[in-house]
């Protein structure tokens, strides 16, 4: 597995988005300006931060379907430790991200501990995680933030949605975590073979406790921001936002297999994404030819890629 | 280590739970509610200042061609089909409307947010929307409004000034009063009864739940508050529910509320193969089509709605209004075509009318 | 009230170990029905109603009967996540042939055709194409989503004629969904043990490389397990579809998670290779059972999910620790 097929998929992947930024930019003059581009960030940030440590996830060849339910449970305990505790509004932050990473420990302690196939554990914990939200919030919303809060949200910093900073910043330690570092080694050797990873005296448990619990704690904090971006807490937050995630990392390229994947893949998967559904909704397709393009778009992109890469190899 | 986390965690998930679990929950909100007299006549309303929000800078567009997007709570489903029609034969009338409905398969708030802010950017001239969340759907609007684009709400209102008016289908508390008066009448003042909504987090059910527990206790406080199962907006699960409640409850539940235009034809049919026809009433929110099989061998005698098509072409004029400048704050009328004059109430409110109960005898007038 | 049934719960997993160690998952589930059965019953006699527990067997009917489905792609190692998008775009087909006046029979098999037909060509991407069940079913989700809602913008399809409802017959008594989930589940799991086709699916999911290495034509396998999945999603769909007098043509929300997770709650491994058909019917059951239970002890609806994520959880660790030991 050298270098030059791990940069396959990506290429493939830069070309298809590049014609679909020329394409979409022709049907609407609105779609290729700073404003939209911006703003578009803004609504892929959520998305975005999940996708990072989904990519260590799906390279380990697990797979976290609790993202979006503990995304729920953290934006409603932040509403609960504020409003409902009457703790100051930094702690409460600092305390559902915290959250966010002890449910993401659970999901890697059953996985790890008992062995529990990653599919079907955070399954169990998507249905628990979203069942806590509920219960505790009892279906009432928490609102009335003060105003510096949504700055995180709806605010800008140096000319960019403050959001897309800790995207980036968060996007630029994945990188350099899992391309060049000892835990990134790691990972890709659990995903290739976790019994030969083992066997060569890596540390599968911790890697991959210390990936669901990163998973959770990322979680917590896109949560954090969305519930700034809406400026309120809702039991029924982030539904479903697994599968768009899930989507986004497989389309960048991550072998649902394990073993194969990077973040700059995810990241133009994302973008292929958002940029699909912005570009399509600019050029007068409604929202259910959307879906339908995505999902032949994620097809294609791995059939693609699975095709030329074929014929690379052979 | 793990352990102490777990539990730190448990602790801190059931500190929250006790914070939140002061009160018994009846499937309604905490916002405080305002029942109608028992007698129905209509309580003095304060006038209230206009307190909707404006365009800035709009352009002024009298009587030119618009694009107007109608961005519902979620695309597939009877009612705003219902309401997406009305919009599209306003705009056939007005002509010079170019109108069309897009938004999120599932009533999702970030989805819909997704979509007005790509039709903002599309540069629209005006946004209709029923908001899914009244707080989260705010931001976006308002930038709506700041790019000089008017925006209009029907059926479920977002902060007020986050849009310049909102058409109101009907009073919550109108309807709290037309559903309990109906039930009261057929099952009786002393009926039992229970309730099958969708979620517990839609705004507008729970308002009505809120304002129908206000009102019952108020005027009919012998009728008795068994329970409110919550089933989506799934047929199958509302008839799974309230065959459930039907089996539950046996001979003590004398009435099932439908909130949804989903639950009320589910719970009729789950009352209906059960052989419960006669001893259990049925009193919901539904669209006549699906409740025709059901009140024509009189498995339910009343429905409560308006009508979703006028809503939407109500809402489509109210825009029109407002972008012409027909429309400006402190008016208390507007002129909604074959509708006529529509009043307006609570500072930037329209009101479409009385909801509407169909019978037996009226039912076959109506298709929608 | 509600706090009753939760206390009951630490000690129900440890009370079941013992009973489990000796049986499979299908016992642990068996055992969970039965207890739960009790429990409720005691509170409240009428949970074991005749028409209470018809209504949870044959309500839910159509989830066990497209498990069965589902546990066959399972096993042989793959999964769809598109399976609920496939019951609402069937389900449709189903009704708007009916309301088309086209005669009963066809409007009963054209949804199993479609499902087949869908499928096969699912498969033969997955088998053929080598891309992942996962990506190709995620995918179809997106495609078959968004295609039902553009076709029919949601319209209710009204008006379906009384002979179309094939779920309200009630033959003898019984409501015609519980024949088919028992009938169609014990043949299923007859054909998984002792046809020559079932015991390939296992060997294909347990370990590829040695079942090509045996002979076995894994491509073609797998097509035929997606092919039957279809067909089982074909009857799910019809099932779905005449239970009540209208016809929603949307997606029915969660069904794939439900399915799938019936499926894998019964015991079928997600690792594939092993697990059997019963184990799943018996989860449909079972979740059919909490969701009814739930009401009956009056335990607040807004702890319906965290009741079913824990059981779910319990029963998967129970399974884990019960092949700890086996080890």
């Amino acid at each position: 597995m050298t270098i030059r097929s791990f940069l396959r998929h990506e290429t493939i992947l830069l070309l298809l988005l590049v014609i679909a930024l020329i394409v979409l930019a022709q049907q609407s003059d609105r779609f290729f300006t700073t404003d939209n581009l911006l703003n578009q960030a803004r609504l892929m940030a959520e998305v975005g931060l999940l996708a990072l440590p989904m990519t260590f996830v799906i390279v380990t060849g697990g797979i976290d379907l609790s993202v979006g339910s503990i995304f729920g449970l953290a934006a409603i305990l932040l509403g609960v430790f504020w409003h409902g505790l009457g703790l100051p509004l930094p702690l409460a932050m600092a305390l559902a991200v915290l959250v966010g990473g002890i449910a993401g420990l659970g999901n890697g302690l059953i996985i790890t501990r008992f062995n529990v196939p990653p599919l079907i554990a955070t399954l169990a914990t998507l249905a628990l995680y979203r069942g806590l939200a509920e219960g505790i919030s009892q279906a009432r919303s928490v609102r009335g933030y003060p105003e510096w809060f949504f700055v995180l949200g709806q605010g800008e910093v140096l000319g960019l949605p403050t959001q897309l900073w800790f995207l980036l910043a968060i996007a630029i330690a994945a990188a350099i975590v899992l391309g060049l570092t000892t835990f990134g080694r790691t990972t890709y050797a659990i995903g290739a073979n976790e019994v030969a990873a083992r066997f060569s005296g890596l540390n599968v448990a911790r890697t991959k406790l210390l990936i669901y619990t990163g998973s959770g704690l990322v979680a917590g904090l896109a949560a954090v921001i969305f519930v700034s971006r809406v400026s309120t807490t809702r039991s029924d937050m982030g539904t479903g936002l697994e599968l768009d995630v899930i989507t986004a990392v497989v389309l960048g390229g991550t072998s649902i297999f394990g073993g194969r994947g990077t973040i700059i893949g995810t990241l133009l998967g994302l973008i292929l994404m958002q940029a699909l559904k912005s570009g399509l909704a600019l050029g007068g397709v409604k929202g259910d030819g959307t879906i339908v393009v995505i999902g032949v778009v994620l097809i294609a992109a791995i059939l693609l890629g699975n095709l030329l890469s074929r014929n690379g190899d052979g | 280590m793990y352990k102490t986390m777990i539990l730190a965690l448990g602790l801190a998930v059931g500190s929250g739970g006790v914070a939140m679990a002061q009160s018994a929950w009846t499937g309604g909100d905490d916002l405080p509610t305002s029942p109608l007299a028992c007698d129905g006549a209509a309580g003095a309303a304060a006038a209230m200042p206009y307190d909707g929000g404006q365009p800035t800078a709009a352009p002024d567009l009298k009587g030119q061609k618009i694009t107007v997007v109608d961005v519902p709570k979620l695309i597939g489903i009877g009612y705003f089909n219902a309401t997406s029609k009305g919009i599209a034969d306003a705009a056939t009338e007005l002509g010079s409307v170019d109108a069309k409905t897009d938004g999120p398969t599932k009533a999702n708030i970030d989805e819909q947010i997704t979509f007005l802010d790509n039709y903002i950017t599309s540069g629209v001239n005006g946004i209709l929307f029923a908001a899914n969340d009244p707080v989260a759907i705010a931001p976006v609007l308002k930038k709506a409004l700041s790019k000089g684009i008017h925006v209009v709400g029907y059926d479920a209102n977002s902060t007020p000034d986050a849009r310049e008016w909102f058409v109101n289908q009907a009073q919550f508390n109108g309807i709290a009063k037309s559903m309990i008066d109906n039930m009261a009448k057929e099952a009786g003042e002393e009926a039992a009864f229970a309730i099958v909504t969708s979620t517990f987090t839609t705004p507008n059910q729970a308002r009505w739940i809120a304002e129908m527990a206000a009102y019952q206790a108020q005027c009919h406080p012998k009728m008795k508050w068994l329970e409110t199962v919550e089933a989506q907006e799934d047929n199958v699960l509302s008839f799974n529910q309230a065959t459930t409640l039907i089996n539950k409850y046996g001979d003590e539940l004398k009435g099932i509320f439908g909130m949804t235009s989903v639950a009320t034809p589910a719970s009729a049919e789950a009352v209906s193969q059960g052989g419960k026809c006669g001893s259990i009433a049925v009193v919901g929110l539904a669209t006549p089509n699906a409740m025709k099989p059901y009140v024509e061998k009189d498995c339910v005698k009343s429905v409560v709605l308006w009508n979703p098509v006028d809503l939407g072409y109500a809402a489509m004029y109210v825009l029109r209004a407002a972008i012409d400048g027909d429309l400006k704050p402190g008016a208390t009328s507007v002129k909604a075509g074959k509708l006529g004059e529509l009043q307006v109430i609570n500072g930037s409110e329209v009101l479409l009318g009385q909801p509407y109960t169909f019978t037996k005898e009226n039912i076959g007038n109506f298709d929608f | 009230m509600s706090f009753d049934v939760m206390q009951s719960r630490p000690s129900f997993p440890r009370r079941l170990l013992g009973f489990v160690e000796a049986n499979g998952q299908e016992a642990i589930i068996l055992a969970a029905i039965i207890l739960l059965f009790v429990v409720v019953g005691v509170v409240n006699p009428r949970f074991l109603g005749n028409s209470n527990l018809t209504s949870i067997f044959s309500g839910n009917a159509y989830i066990a009967v497209a498990a069965i489905g589902m546990a066959l792609v399972i096993i042989s190692g793959n999964i769809d996540v598109s399976v609920g998008s496939l019951i609402g775009v069937l389900a449709t087909i189903a009704g708007t042939l009916a309301v088309n006046g086209y005669p009963i029979i066809v409007c009963w098999l054209a949804p199993l055709a479609v499902g087949v037909a869908i499928n096969a060509f699912v498969g033969f991407l997955v088998a053929y194409v080598r891309i992942p069940s996962i990506v190709v079913t995620l995918g179809m989700l997106s495609v078959l989503k968004g295609g039902l809602i553009s076709a029919t913008a949601g319209a209710w399809i009204n008006n379906l004629p009384p002979e179309f409802m094939l779920a309200q017959f009630r033959p003898f008594g019984v409501p015609a969904p519980i024949y088919f989930m028992v009938t169609l589940t014990l043949l299923a799991a007859l054909w998984m043990r002792y046809s020559g086709f079932g015991r390939t699916i296992y060997a294909i999911g347990g370990n590829p490389d040695a079942a090509r290495v045996t002979g076995i034509r894994i491509e073609r396998s797998i097509v035929c397990v997606f092919m039957i999945h279809g067909f089982f999603a074909g009857i799910a769909a019809v099932l779905f579809a005449t239970q009540l007098q209208v016809i929603q043509s949307t997606v029915p929300p969660n069904l794939e998670l439900t399915v799938i997770t019936a499926a894998v709650v019964g015991g079928v491994s997600i690792l594939g290779g092993t697990g059997t058909v019963i184990g799943s019917t018996l989860a449909a059951i079972l979740f059919a059972a909490i969701g009814s239970a739930l009401i009956f002890t009056n335990v607040s609806a807004y702890w319906l999910r965290a009741v079913q994520g824990l059981f779910i959880l319990a029963t998967v660790l129970a399974d884990m620790a019960r092949r700890r030991r086996l080890r």
